[in-house]
């Protein structure tokens, strides 16, 4: 009897292994109410191609699974099936954690989706490469597109070529910090990297950890790096080692180290920093309960710590861009050199050849995502679309600040983890916790990001 | 009756056995045969090839991949810290479930509900638990900080798996949370395959209930203890759904498995032909070292 009952359970729970295996939902754009019965559509006037009347399925993949993202690219989907009713647009909404993965496996197994989200990049470039990206470059040019912002086209390029259309947000990284406790201890916000330490130094004796981080992930402490980096060089040196005519091992990266490993024996970070992670909101938390003072981080934490709790957020919460780094100043370099994304994500089109498709595709892209209606929803939600004029509509003073900053950079530096080659970005965030907990020190995390691109380039 | 061939019945009856056979077989067979047979003979293939994974374009690289394999630093590592969880997996979950297992045999139906209570954490999915741990063993209000502070009245931090060796024994522990109930329930099960009439003799014989267990089940146990070591070491060198959901390797490779490095080269650097190459250096090495272990450890069969 027991054996059968061992047989059963096992026969059982290997069945449940097979069928839990790829999640992902799809939806045809559900309907939407659309009080005004105007006849016509949104795209009348304007410099588009004309659209095909034969019957076509359009399959999409995006990663909007949550609210705000789903509800706003469901209905653009739905605006456009309306003015377009022989076109299908089938939305598959997949997990983000799996998505590049899945899109691999679509992608050799023949099954690649028409159009589909990327993060630009060196993953996008491998998609291009491979010919599972078409370049758009003529089309753009020839037909009427939103005003996109230069940092965003340039993202959705590669080699020249425009292959992406933007239809995310605008995401820079600054320093939130609790404005309470920089009253209390009467700090002042700090202008350059030496005020940020001496801020720092003051917080420590009062108790306080500086920097609420959650390292776990790897690409929330290349933050610092990159900031610090691009604060003693611009982008001269990490455009050096991207080619290796310089190195990963030069001044400015070894300053970058040699500040983090200075601040982390200082007690600047929080204990255990390799373990926690954000996604679970560990490093909100430190800075909510009031034992860290301030987080660099990306610009949708304002959206996030908004929807915790608006009311703490907005009495608490301040914003300022990272220190500048006084003597690299002096010498001329630029301070305005700011880290994040001028995109969040972009489409790809895969129409394999078939210009009809293409043409749909990119109407879909350019009028209906990016149309007055979604770019409203996005505002609505704490995010600024990457076209110009939207800088000025943004009402909270936070993100106001933080997308002056964006829009006054000279240059932003995409994140290294996105912009780097895949096998490069491996070794980049393995060198970034190496970095946090003491265990190579700028020189060997230098090298070994050396050797990763050296090899990459290699491939090339 | 009429019978036109000189076939016996018996003949008859064996072909049509092996006929219904065949029939039965067939769709488990294709199944085996596409999901099993056919991607692992893909694997070595694609092992020879220089390959993104997407591209239509594959570069025929003969051996190279196996010769970069061989130097490989990253892989032994990975391949050091599954042999160090196998040894450990064996040492601890087995000994437990065994331990347990004599406990609910001896104490009878009134302890049912622990027989049920210890199963749940294999109930759960590797994915639930490693979230759960990574809740628990947070710096940052994880249990076992919270329970230090508390007992040392002020913040303690204690960081498992932020730092290296501290992670790798950390998911040791958590995997022997997972897994101890399984082999708990396959002890159970080797318990109940002992026929009572041993047990009623050796009592009658003056045989105390230790004497019984020492001396007369657990020798019959024997088969049971090799298979149960054999699960936990394919299993423990095959590793990948909690170690990934839980470190991703982290930090710095100190819990890199060999599946776990396959997975990031294949998917996220986009090296098919190297993650295949490392996959079927995978297969070679678990295959032999599950081979060896069986001719190594010989159980009596029979009593």
């Amino acid at each position: 009897m027991k054996h059968k009952f061992l047989a059963i359970t096992m026969v059982a729970l290997l069945t449940a292994t097979i069928f839990s295996g790829c999640g992902s939902s799809a939806s045809t754009g559900t309907e939407t109410a659309d009080s005004g019965a105007s006849e016509g559509k949104q795209t009348d006037g304007k410099n588009l191609p004309e659209l095909t009347t034969e019957p076509m399925t359009i399959t999409l993949w995006d990663i909007a699974t949550e609210e705000p993202g789903r509800p706003t690219q469901e209905a653009a989907v739905a605006r456009f099936m309306k003015d377009y009713p022989n076109i299908t647009v089938e939305q598959v909404h997949q997990q983000n954690d799996n998505y590049k993965q899945q899109l691999v496996v679509a992608m050799s197994s023949g099954q690649c989706p028409d159009m589909y989200v990327s993060w630009g990049g060196g993953p996008m470039a491998e998609y291009y490469k491979s010919g599972f990206a078409d370049d758009i470059t003529d089309m753009y040019n020839k037909y009427d597109h939103p005003d996109f912002i230069d940092a965003a086209i340039a993202q959705g390029s590669y080699d020249g070529k425009i292959l992406g259309i933007p239809f995310g947000s605008l995401s820079g990284c600054d320093i939130f910090y609790n404005k309470t406790i920089f009253k209390d201890l009467g700090l002042e916000v700090p202008e350059t990297i030496d005020d940020l330490e001496a801020v720092c130094a003051k917080l420590k004796e009062n108790g306080i950890t500086p920097f609420a981080l959650a390292n776990a992930p790897k690409w929330t402490g290349s933050m610092y790096y990159m900031y610090l980096v691009a604060r003693h060089s611009g982008n001269e040196e990490f455009d050096a080692a991207y080619t290796q005519e310089g190195s990963f091992g030069s001044e400015a990266f070894l300053f970058a180290s040699d500040k983090i490993q200075d601040w982390v024996k200082k007690g600047y970070f929080p204990d255990g920093v390799n373990s926690l992670s954000p996604d679970d909101g560990q490093d909100k938390q430190l800075l909510y309960d009031g034992s860290c003072a301030m987080m660099l981080h990306g610009s949708w934490l304002a959206g996030s710590m908004s929807a915790d709790n608006e009311d703490w957020y907005k009495e608490n919460i301040g914003v300022f861009r990272f220190p500048e780094d006084a003597e690299a100043k002096a010498k001329g370099v630029p301070q305005d050199v700011e880290i994040g994304t001028a995109i969040g994500n972009c489409f790809n089109f895969y129409s394999n050849g078939d210009q009809a498709k293409l043409d749909a595709m990119y109407v879909l892209a350019t009028q209906y995502y990016n149309d007055d209606t979604y770019n409203q929803m996005q505002m609505d939600t704490f995010q600024t679309p990457s076209i110009k004029g939207y800088d000025k509509q943004v009402t909270d003073p936070n993100m106001k600040i933080i997308t002056e900053v964006f829009f006054n950079a000279s240059n932003v530096q995409l994140w290294y983890d996105q912009y780097l080659p895949a096998s490069v970005t491996e070794v980049h965030k393995n060198s970034m916790s190496a970095l946090f907990g003491l265990e190579k020190n700028g020189k060997e995390i230098g090298a070994d990001q050396d050797k990763a691109m050296k090899e990459a380039i290699a491939e090339q | 009756m009429r019978n036109d061939s000189n076939v016996s019945l018996a003949a008859v009856k064996r072909k049509k056995t092996t006929i219904a056979a065949g029939v039965f077989l067939l769709p488990s067979f294709l199944l085996i045969a596409i999901y099993f047979i056919y991607p692992i003979i893909d694997t070595f293939v694609i092992s020879t090839y220089k390959w993104n994974g997407i591209s239509s374009a594959r570069v025929f690289v003969g051996l190279d991949n196996w010769k970069t394999l061989i130097h490989d630093v990253f892989f032994w590592d990975a391949f050091k810290h599954n042999v160090t969880i196998m040894v450990f997996s064996i040492l601890l979950q087995i000994p437990i479930g065994m331990l347990l297992a004599t406990f609910l045999d001896a104490a009878g139906r009134k302890f049912n509900a622990f027989k049920v209570i210890w199963f749940l954490p294999y109930l759960m999915s590797s994915v639930a638990i490693a979230f759960l741990f990574t809740y628990a063993l947070a710096t940052n209000g994880g249990i076992i900080s919270s329970m230090a502070s508390i007992i040392k009245g002020s913040k303690v931090t204690i960081d498992l798996l932020g730092r290296s060796p501290h992670a790798l024994f950390a998911v040791i522990g958590v995997m022997a949370w997972q897994y101890t109930p399984f082999y708990m329930v396959y002890f159970i099960a080797g318990y109940g395959n002992i026929d009572t009439t041993i047990y009623e003799a050796a009592i009658i014989d003056g045989a105390t209930r230790s004497q019984y267990v020492r001396l007369i089940a657990i020798p019959l146990l024997g088969p049971i203890f090799k298979t149960a070591c054999t699960m936990s070491l394919i299993g423990s060198l095959k590793y990948f759904d909690l170690i990934w959901n839980l470190t991703q390797g982290g930090p710095v490779n100190s819990t890199e498995l060999m599946a776990t490095y396959m997975y990031k080269l294949s998917f996220q650097q986009f090296n098919m032909g190297y993650g295949s190459c490392v996959a079927a250096g995978m297969f070679i090495l678990i295959t032999i070292i599950a081979l060896l272990f069986q001719k190594v450890f010989v159980v009596k069969e029979d009593y």
